[in-house]
């Protein structure tokens, strides 16, 4: 619909310049790029100020009011600052906090070493490695939230299949492994179904990295008998290093904001040993109604991850120049 | 550093040099070994999601786990029926039953009601998927050429803006776009789902674009304009079909994140617009979750995932790192 | 800090660099230095405090990190 009038302006533009002299038809030309530019860029820029720029303004003003979403006609007043004061000095929210960032060091840590580690071993090229890797990326493609509600079966103390084999591994008593029930072990039942789920992840950005350093170094290496152990640290690690941070960074930012999983394992329970930050956001917006001090603790959320995403975009393009 | 010097003579053979870098046959079977241990043991969820598809729900919840059984087809037709508890005598009296489900349901002592809300859900997921992914690429090849043919003002800040769109948490988003949609009559409509998606999608469909396009000579078209071309002739007879592989890809990447939402699918839609992932968890049967129903449900909604992870495998790194990392 | 004697600068001494506050890499670093400072801040169980006052840290870190990504090399 909208590139019709422009072909025509174009073809105009082009009959134009057929009769013109040659300067007259650079300028005619670069005229229309940028017409065609803008035109070109202009409706994801609409599409994205639409749903993704206004309703983030609306939710900053949202954030200074007091609003109940369920009480819709209700005399809207202006709170000021109080709803980020309550939501910065709220000790719920603060635990809430903590909780995320446990899941999201255990979940960092244990994905890049174990990424790591697969990468380095997938990079010595057997045979039929192409295989294995497409085998083990697979479960990252799969949507968190129905797989994730698949593993609430698995983690059934009596009849789950994990419990079974830990209890085979081990000799635990399967009824002691309440993985969604116990306040020490629910934390861990996410931590595992995220690290199953992700470290290929991992593992695919490390094995990009491992890929990029030149074989000639090694070569050089090997020259001045440098020890494999030697090797590994003073060339694989550092060269490896951007790609490792992009994916800590990116797994960061993506486990900061984690839901699905969560509210499909656990819901936050036992009691609230496993609510991360979204699931208070989701209780606070969606179950409490207190619109507008969730915006504000929403806000709180986004500014955390546009810092981070920041950074993302600065390691991105360094791993992009080599 | 000393490790920095330039290779040296006793290297210049391509063979000895070669075998320097070459792991060893032994630390090649150390690392397969290790590498399919894994990979085995990371396939055993996904295994099992199947095994419990093809149970009977007696089968399913025993003790031992069941790794021998008879398949059964009931996961398959719960997934599909409502279903209603009859006397004996009742069901004695009915006529033949027509269909294996039929029978299946029958010794159970029920008979089907009707049919289940899972092919609608799945119908929704099609179409918000396909939709989106659709509109999502259509504005991103359109974006991404401006992007990467023109000089636009703050390029790298619109750029960075886009991206960063696709960062925000979900739920912090849902809240106005909630009330956003209430107003507007959207809330648990298909399209408003659909726009939704393809506004966080077309963020990745652009940066992924804009390599692609990038790597396609501008030469092409200049010497096609040359020949009378206009720039939206030379955009669509020259840039799209070089750009196909790459459309394709991203087309494929938006198709896996619409088809796969949770958060705002759950938090949006309830009713008519429901998507397939916050549906599933919500199969029940009689006395807790029915699992061979959910497993058969969750079966049905992976394999098509499964099929583009195997094509698309050789793409997926530039995919998931936003471009950076090309192969 | 080894970078700088491979850099080509060494070998131009005639260009007269900019003060470190001025150039984008070291102010990058800081600021990139002080959105770590906020997320600590958010995360930490320690004093309420500096969970109350993480998001003015994230903020500042933020808004520093957009302005100095303008500034030349």
């Amino acid at each position: 619909m909208t590139t019709s009038p422009n072909s025509y302006a174009d073809k105009a533009a082009e009959v134009a310049a057929r009769a013109t002299p040659e300067r007259l038809v650079v300028r005619v030309r670069a005229l229309s790029d940028r017409a065609i530019a803008w035109l070109f860029i202009a409706p994801t820029i609409v599409l994205l100020l639409a749903i993704n720029i206004f309703p983030l303004f609306w939710a900053i003003y949202l954030s200074f009011t007091n609003f109940r979403a369920n009480r819709p006609n209700a005399e809207v007043k202006h709170v000021g600052l109080d709803n980020y004061t309550r939501v910065l000095n709220d000790p719920d929210i603060w635990v809430s906090m903590q909780t995320t960032a446990h899941f999201v060091f255990w979940t960092i840590l244990l994905q890049t070493l174990i990424g790591f580690a697969l990468a380095y071993l997938i990079d010595r090229k057997f045979r039929g490695h192409a295989f294995w890797t497409t085998l083990i990326l697979i479960p990252m493609m799969l949507s968190p939230a129905v797989v994730g509600n698949f593993w609430r079966f698995l983690y059934e103390p009596q009849i789950g299949l994990f419990a079974y084999a830990v209890s085979f591994l081990t000799g635990i008593p399967t009824s002691e492994i309440q993985m969604l029930g116990s306040v020490n072990l629910a934390p861990w039942a996410i931590i595992i179904v995220d690290t199953w789920m992700w470290t290929p992840y991992v593992m695919l950005i490390c094995l990009a990295g491992l890929r990029s350093i030149p074989d000639y170094i090694y070569e050089a290496a090997e020259v001045d008998r440098a020890s494999n152990w030697r090797q590994f640290w003073s060339i694989t690690v550092p060269m490896a290093l951007p790609f490792i941070m992009l994916a800590v960074l990116f797994r960061g930012i993506e486990n900061f904001k984690m839901f699905d999983m969560v509210n499909l394992l656990t819901g936050g329970g036992p009691g609230s040993t496993t609510e991360v930050a979204s699931i208070t956001l989701k209780r606070d917006a969606f179950e409490a109604w207190a619109t507008g001090r969730s915006s504000a603790f929403a806000i709180v959320l986004f500014v955390a991850v546009f810092g981070l995403a920041n950074i993302y975009v600065k390691a991105l393009n360094r791993v992009k120049q080599r | 550093m000393s490790s920095a010097k330039a290779p040296s003579a006793k290297t210049t053979s391509v063979n000895a040099a070669h075998s320097v870098v070459e792991p060893s046959s032994r630390s090649k079977r150390i690392a397969a070994t290790l590498v399919i241990v894994y990979a085995v043991v990371t396939m055993v969820p996904l295994v099992w999601i199947f095994l419990t598809s093809i149970k009977s729900p007696p089968d399913s919840i025993s003790y031992p786990p069941k790794i021998l059984f008879t398949p059964s087809i009931e996961g398959y037709c719960n997934l599909f029926t409502t279903r209603t508890r009859q006397t004996a005598e009742y069901i004695a009296s009915l006529p033949e039953p027509d269909g294996v489900c039929d029978a299946v349901t029958r010794q159970r002592n029920m008979v089907i009601a009707g049919s289940s809300n899972f092919l609608p859900r799945f119908a929704n997921s099609l179409i918000i998927a396909f939709g989106s992914t659709f509109l999502a690429v259509g504005l991103g090849t359109l974006a991404a050429y401006g992007f990467s043919r023109f000089k636009v003002p703050l390029a790298d800040d619109l750029l960075f803006f886009i991206l960063s769109t696709r960062m925000m948490p979900p739920i912090a988003v849902a809240i106005p776009i909630y009330l956003m949609y209430r107003q507007l009559g959207l809330s648990d409509t298909a399209l408003g789902m659909m726009l939704l998606y393809t506004a966080v999608n077309v963020s990745l469909a652009v940066w992924l674009l804009k390599g692609f396009i990038d790597e396609i000579p501008r030469e092409y078209e200049e010497a096609a304009m040359i020949d009378g071309y206009s720039r939206l002739q030379a955009f669509r007879k020259v840039v799209l079909p070089q750009a196909t592989t790459g459309i394709a890809a991203t087309a494929i990447f938006c198709l896996i994140f619409a088809w796969n939402e949770y958060a705002f699918a759950s938090l949006l839609t309830s009713g008519s617009a429901q998507t397939a992932p916050p549906f599933i968890p919500t199969i029940i049967g009689e006395g807790g979750q029915d699992w061979p129903a959910v497993a058969a449900g969750t079966t049905i909604f992976l394999v098509p995932i499964l099929v583009f992870t195997i094509l698309l495998r050789k793409q997926l790194l530039r995919g998931i790192t936003f471009g950076a990392v090309r192969k | 800090m080894t970078d700088q004697s491979l850099t080509p600068h060494s070998l131009t001494p005639a260009k007269p660099r900019r003060p470190f506050f001025l150039r984008r890499g070291p102010m990058e670093a800081v600021a990139v230095t002080v959105i770590a400072l906020g997320f600590l801040m958010l995360f930490q169980p320690f004093l309420l405090v500096l969970y109350t006052y993480s998001l003015v840290t994230l903020l500042a870190g933020t808004f520093m990190f957009m302005i100095v990504s303008k500034f030349p090399e």
